[in-house]
């Protein structure tokens, strides 16, 4: 135990010395969470400041005009900003190129006009019968479009995000309209029937007057809600998510300064020294696979203690963690031994720390991005979606996620637990068998 | 028999082909170190001296042969085999951002001492190199000759029987090396120890070591006290000459 201790020591002692590797280990994981956090809040509009900027010309002044602008404003889904009546289609193009406006929107002259008038001849023609079609003027020219302009950079679901919402805009918009029309021509109508039936001499105005507000009332809605295990949950926010999306990115970074640790043992001779001493080759890879834990698990600390106290300073909601925090230390304790064991095969595969330091990065970015670190796995095509499967970081994500978010227990996460265990002895089994094949020949 | 001519290394018939190599790096050599011997093993680039050590110090495992260190076979015994001796590689083996006395712990752990014992060899290892004002700085800020001594205290933390010494001395300066050569005469000295030392000083084996051999193309051309060997060959005033004679005057990559 005192050569395992020693070396443990040794490890962590080589570690606090080395500052990049440090600012690697901590900082980049720390900052991940804290920028990726805070943008995400505004994307998924959490704190209700969006940062889409839409131009909004309201050319009409009419009722449709002014209802666009409230109901666009209410939302909260974009940052309206209102630009002069005067401005045509060309100018709002100019503006969005420039980079000022994500979206621009004009409602064209005369709009609220030219709906009323088409409603209330939809609804007259309703009235009439083919043989006095006549009564009604049909030669109503289609109202004028409503223009919506697009930055090119704009994402294709942010684009989709704002068009329906205009959508829901325009057949609210459309309702009212309706209503309002269905309000003032109906008792008109239903008196000239009347008449026409019962003859002259009937009075007008029995028929009684319709409250055109009856077109606002809403009667379908729904109802968002989280479907957590132990029932329905509130909406996980932006730090639920990039917490431990972050921190298992971070852990799995400790390849870097834990493979260079090998190399640069075997490069500076002391490796030559170490297999010449009476202690087994077990004894130095689990020195290092354990040192290199208790790194990973005070990483996810922070990043655990940033999500707590730091991020709420920010703005952003406090990181919940469910209530299994024991499935949670192992899920993360499973973690970290999946990276070491990559880690200590990195270090003994490669010949030079360059090798490490160019390969080690890149595989875990991509597995990160497999895995859903960057990208929600459902989002992804579903060839990605099947690939994702093998990714130690999607193992530690769904993992952590489901504990954080879903109410997961220990029996939900246990298939991710095998896995990332099963990882672990598969890749430190390969490297000490490596390092053991590199002491002797 | 005199304990001090007792044989602490034995190499037996040592073959060995690398996977990359066409020829033999070793062809059956024989190696005997007695206790109270400094053996040097002279070659040049590429005969084979690195390859024999190595195997020696169970580095490499041959493909024939067998090595006993006061015997006890290392690759059978590894713990008891490896606690019998140190080895002083020719890179400098120590931590750079560590300091001396961290270097000096690890090691020294990690060949099983600890307490008032590690505490104590530790002492003694910083007097013998001259370190001990240094003992808390950091290996990286030491001179060449700094951290070649402390790199031949390493090997001896936990007092071995036998060490293997593969060029202790390169690259530094009159006074390091002289240092380090008075400390291997005093070690030599002690009962039962021996030593295994390659160099390309000639100078240096001649002035410290008891037998010498010159191998060149994985095989022992001649072993023998340098002086001996000086006065068996006409014409040869020293061990360079002996050695130009027997390993020619062609260069080696």
């Amino acid at each position: 135990m005192g050569k395992l201790f020693a070396t443990i020591h040794k490890e962590l002692l080589l570690l606090f010395r080395d500052r990049a590797g440090l600012l690697v280990l901590f900082l980049m994981p720390a900052a991940l969470v804290v920028i990726v956090s805070l943008v995400q809040e505004n994307v998924l509009q959490t704190t209700g400041e969006s940062g889409i900027r839409v131009l909004f010309v309201d050319r009409d002044r009419e009722l449709l005009g002014k209802t666009f602008e409230e109901q666009l404003t209410a939302s909260g889904a974009v940052q309206v900003v209102k630009g002069s009546d005067e401005m045509d289609g060309e100018a709002a193009r100019k503006a969005l190129a420039d980079g000022e406006f994500q979206f621009g929107i004009i409602v064209p002259e005369g709009l609220t006009e030219a709906v009323q008038k088409r409603v209330e001849q939809q609804i007259r023609s309703a009235f009439h019968s083919d043989s006095d079609a006549d009564a009604v003027d049909t030669a109503l020219p289609e109202p004028p479009s409503l223009t919506v302009y697009f930055d090119p950079l704009v994402q294709g679901v942010f684009r989709a995000a704002v068009l329906n919402a205009l959508h829901r805009v325009l057949l609210t918009a459309e309702m009212e309209m309706k209503a309002i029309a269905f309000s003032q021509v109906v008792p008109g109508e239903a008196d000239r029937i009347l008449q026409t039936l019962m003859g002259p001499s009937f009075p007008e105005g029995l028929f009684p007057r319709v409250d055109p507000a009856w077109g606002r009332e809403r009667l379908l809605a729904i109802q968002a809600r989280q479907a957590g295990r132990g029932g329905f949950l509130t909406l996980p926010s932006s730090v639920q998510q990039n917490v431990p999306a972050w921190a298992l990115f971070g852990m799995f970074f400790i390849v870097v300064p834990l493979g260079g640790s090998i190399i640069n043992e075997r490069q500076g001779g002391t490796l030559k020294r170490l297999m010449t001493l009476p202690v087994p080759s077990s004894v130095l890879l689990l020195g290092k696979v354990l040192a290199f834990v208790l790194i990973c698990l005070l990483q996810f600390g922070v990043i655990l203690l940033i999500g707590i106290y730091l991020m709420p300073m920010l703005g952003t909601a406090e990181l919940e963690m469910g209530t299994s925090y024991g499935t949670i230390a192992l899920v993360v304790v499973s973690a970290a031994l999946a990276a070491s064991g990559y880690g200590i095969l990195l270090g003994v595969v490669a010949t030079t720390y360059e090798q490490v330091s160019m390969f080690g990065p890149v595989s875990i970015v991509i597995a990160a991005a497999l895995g859903g670190i960057m990208i929600p796995v459902y989002a992804m095509p579903e060839l990605m979606q099947e690939i994702s499967r093998f990714s130690p970081l999607g193992w530690g994500l769904n993992a952590l996620t489901d504990l954080f978010a879903r109410e997961g227990t220990f029996r939900t996460v246990l298939p991710e637990i095998a896995f990332l265990l099963t990882f672990a002895a598969g890749t430190m089994t390969a490297g000490w068998w490596r390092f053991r094949r590199m002491r002797i020949e | 028999m005199d304990p001090q001519l007792s044989p602490l290394l034995v190499a037996r018939n040592l073959w060995k082909t690398y996977p990359s190599g066409a020829d033999p790096a070793l062809r059956g050599i024989d190696i005997t170190v007695n206790a109270g011997e400094i053996f040097g093993l002279l070659g040049p680039n590429g005969a084979g001296k690195t390859t024999a050590i190595s195997i020696m110090s169970s580095l490499l495992r041959p493909d024939a042969g067998s090595v006993t260190i006061n015997g006890v076979d290392p690759f059978r015994f590894p713990a008891r085999g490896k606690s019998l001796f140190g080895l002083v590689p020719q890179d400098i083996a120590l931590y750079p951002t560590l300091t001396v006395v961290e270097n000096f712990r690890y090691f020294g752990k990690l060949y099983g001492l600890k307490g008032r014992e590690l505490d104590r060899r530790i002492r003694e290892c910083l007097a013998v190199v001259g370190l001990e004002a240094r003992a808390d700085r950091r290996v990286e800020t030491f001179s060449g000759g700094m951290k070649r001594r402390a790199n031949l205290a390493v090997a001896i933390l936990h007092d071995p029987k036998l060490i293997f010494l593969d060029e202790p001395t390169v690259g530094i300066d009159a006074q390091s090396r002289n240092m380090i050569l008075e400390e291997l005469i005093r070690l030599r000295a002690m009962p039962g120890r021996g030593m295994i030392y390659t160099t390309h000083y000639m100078e240096e084996a001649e002035q410290i070591c008891s037998r010498v051999a010159i191998i060149d193309e994985g095989e022992i051309r001649i072993t023998g006290t340098p002086a001996e060997l000086v006065a068996q060959n006409d014409g040869c005033r020293n061990l360079g000459d002996l050695f130009l004679r027997l390993t020619g005057k062609r260069l080696r990559d």
